[in-house]
């Protein structure tokens, strides 16, 4: 008869299968696919040869790295404000909500039973030069004509994906808030320090791991965004993300669309190791 | 109590022969039927309505016809490579050759074309490579300069994409192979062996041209239509469906007729080297090139069909203009888009992928 621990390994097997067929396997096969030397669909029947003429390619390209850099500062822009922007949305739920901190919550997630192309979709509809933004900018006189940088801009781009991300940066955030000791808080104020001096001293700290979490989740996926950019971007708001869905698609070349995937994946690995090096969260929180 | 009944050997082997039995009618009826009853088609998404393949539903009402899509040439070539199971499949002019040599497409025999002698030679002659036919031409239209004539005066030459009177009301498509054709309409290069200078040239010039776009369009009634009907677009490279869509719409605009020549493109069908249904495919084809399917494409979304008696018969003088049909000129003001290498597919997209990234 299997023991406890024995009956948890197995139940293991399936999310351990699920990840090492759908998302192990994929990742060799795309690091399989980016060090061929061909252009153009690959076939697989041909002879595997091993050459890195795609890295190269990526790497010799100033073009390319320059853009690579411009959607890691677009992405650390969007993490940072959607994290900011949360922080107070998760202090509310967790310590002024009260009880009706579930209902918040779920109006908070509401956003999510829609599809996001609609989401992002009704962006273009607010940004756009009749939009609801320049719309309201002209009624209350601040403009006197539509504003042309507001839809298919950088700018553009970046709000939009704040917006999207707000509500998922809340819930690390909230989760981390909901584990903090309120005797830590009451000690605080029995010791004299105020509402801010608690805030910033006992609450901050302590939520930070979950705003480290928070933002790592927004950052990662938004290196490698496509959608919004082709949404909303324009040709100013064309991210790297852009470059790797034109190489599967209408480039057909998928050898140099790995190549330009795998460095973006090994590019914001080393950025997300650096970063948690440069802040211990340990320490910080403790 | 429900009666038991004896244990009998011959019950298995009755079973066993009554379902051989079926199995030999099944397979008798697909033998006498011949192929399998459903096709699949490789297209374009729009492309599936039935009045694009309605004398085929109405000569073979029992075939299940499905239909699979793709997003853009590359992509249907990748899927085809993938081994998609279509039976037939749908791309453009340019991109004729590697199917080809992929293995990827079976010869036609247009014998069995009943509706073959209707498309002129020269249109025939765009399903060849090396002689024998594997595709047959279907929807055929231009690419040129679409403009608000409110906002822009009369367009001669393409290169009004590049004038800076209109930033940010400029649009053009997003496709490395049709900035250089762009630019060697304007330059005189042949676009057929674009030296590496003239690439890093017309690299150069589309870098410059790229703040003038509001976007570059990667679907016509997705983000090209709409904002040219709504005034946004002033000039973009485009098809002549939106110039027709917008003139619907009531909007202001003109297709222009560069100096330099429109450039006309041409739809194909082919029939999958591994097609399991071969015969159907053919009459997939066939009936693809039928009266009421082919005048069914010019009437009602306003794209040219490759049956001369079809585009003669057409009276209104709306899809006259929007096609040129009575400018007996228009021809020889067109350019043909070539057949392209795999290397200067690959050289122009990445040259085109450059020109975003900077």
């Amino acid at each position: 008869m299997l023991g406890r621990r024995g009956a948890l390994r197995y139940l293991a097997v399936p999310p351990y299968a699920w990840l090492g067929l759908f998302f192990v396997l994929p990742l060799v096969l795309v690091i399989a696919i980016s060090l061929r030397p061909e252009t153009g669909p690959i076939d697989f029947d041909d002879p595997w040869q091993l050459s890195l003429m795609q890295y190269q390619i990526v790497l010799e390209t100033p073009a390319y790295l320059r853009l690579l850099g411009i959607s890691i500062l677009m992405a650390a822009t969007v993490a940072a404000t959607a994290t900011l922007l949360a922080f107070p949305v998760a202090y509310f739920l967790t310590f002024r909500a009260r009880e009706r901190a579930t209902f918040y919550l779920v109006l908070l997630l509401i956003p999510f039973a829609t599809s996001y192309l609609l989401r992002v979709m009704a962006w273009r509809l607010m940004l756009g030069q009749e939009g609801a933004i320049n719309s309201f900018l002209q009624f209350v006189g601040l403009t006197s004509e539509p504003l042309d940088l507001l839809l298919y801009s950088r700018a553009a781009v970046v709000l939009t994906l704040i917006y999207v991300w707000i509500p998922f940066a809340a819930l690390p955030i909230y989760a981390a808030m909901q584990r903090i000791d309120r005797g830590h808080l009451e000690a605080a104020a029995d010791l004299g320090a105020g509402p801010w001096s608690r805030f910033m001293r006992v609450t901050v700290p302590l939520a930070l791991p979950g705003a480290l979490a928070a933002f790592f989740m927004v950052f990662i996926p938004t290196v490698g965004e496509y959608v919004t950019p082709s949404l909303v971007g324009g040709t100013e708001g064309i991210m790297y993300g852009n470059l790797i869905q034109d190489f599967f698609t209408s480039a057909a070349n998928w050898a140099l669309g790995s190549a330009f995937s795998v460095f973006m994946l090994v590019v914001t690995l080393v950025l997300v190791v650096v970063a948690l090096r440069l802040v211990d969260v340990r320490r910080v929180a403790t | 109590m429900l009666a038991r009944t004896r244990p009998s050997h011959r019950r298995p082997a009755a079973i066993a022969a009554a379902v051989g039995a079926t199995i030999l009618l099944l397979s008798a009826c697909n033998l006498i039927g011949g192929e399998p009853q459903e096709l699949t088609v490789l297209e374009w998404g729009g492309y599936e309505i039935e009045d694009f393949w309605t004398d085929f539903q109405e000569a073979n009402p029992e075939v299940a016809v499905e239909f699979e899509f793709g997003t853009s040439d590359a992509d249907i070539l990748g899927l085809m490579q993938a081994g998609s199971p279509a039976d037939v499949f749908h791309f453009y002019t340019g991109w004729q050759e590697f199917y080809v040599d992929e293995g990827l497409v079976a010869e036609i025999d247009t014998s069995k074309l009943t509706n073959w002698d209707a498309v002129p030679a020269e249109m025939q002659a765009l399903g060849q490579v090396d002689g024998k036919q594997y595709y047959i031409p279907w929807d055929w239209g231009y690419s040129s300069i679409l403009y608000n004539t409110d906002e822009v005066p009369e367009v001669t030459s393409w290169d009004v994409l590049f004038n800076e009177d209109y930033a940010g009301h400029v649009s053009m498509w997003d496709d490395g192979p049709g900035a250089v054709t762009v630019s060697s309409y304007i330059h005189g290069y042949d676009e057929t062996a674009v030296t590496d200078e003239q690439l890093a040239d017309i690299e150069a010039e589309w870098t410059a041209q790229k703040p003038l776009n509001i976007h570059y369009w990667d679907s016509e009634y997705e983000n090209l239509c709409p904002e040219v009907i709504s005034g946004d677009i002033w000039v973009a490279y485009a098809w002549q469906g939106c110039f027709s869509a917008a003139l619907a719409e009531g909007v202001p605009v003109a297709y222009a007729n560069p100096e330099e020549g429109r450039n006309s493109w041409v739809g194909l069908y082919g029939i999958s080297a591994d097609a399991d249904s071969p015969e159907l495919a053919l009459e997939f084809l066939d009936m693809k090139l039928a009266e009421l399917t082919c005048e069914n494409l010019v009437t009602q979304y306003y794209y040219g069909c490759p049956r001369t008696d079809v585009m003669e018969g057409i009276t209104d003088e709306f899809i006259i203009e929007v096609l040129s049909i009575d400018d007996p000129t228009v021809l020889e003001r067109t350019n043909f888009t070539p057949i392209i290498t795999a290397e200067q597919r690959d050289a122009w997209t990445q040259m085109w992928t450059r020109v975003k990234a900077n």
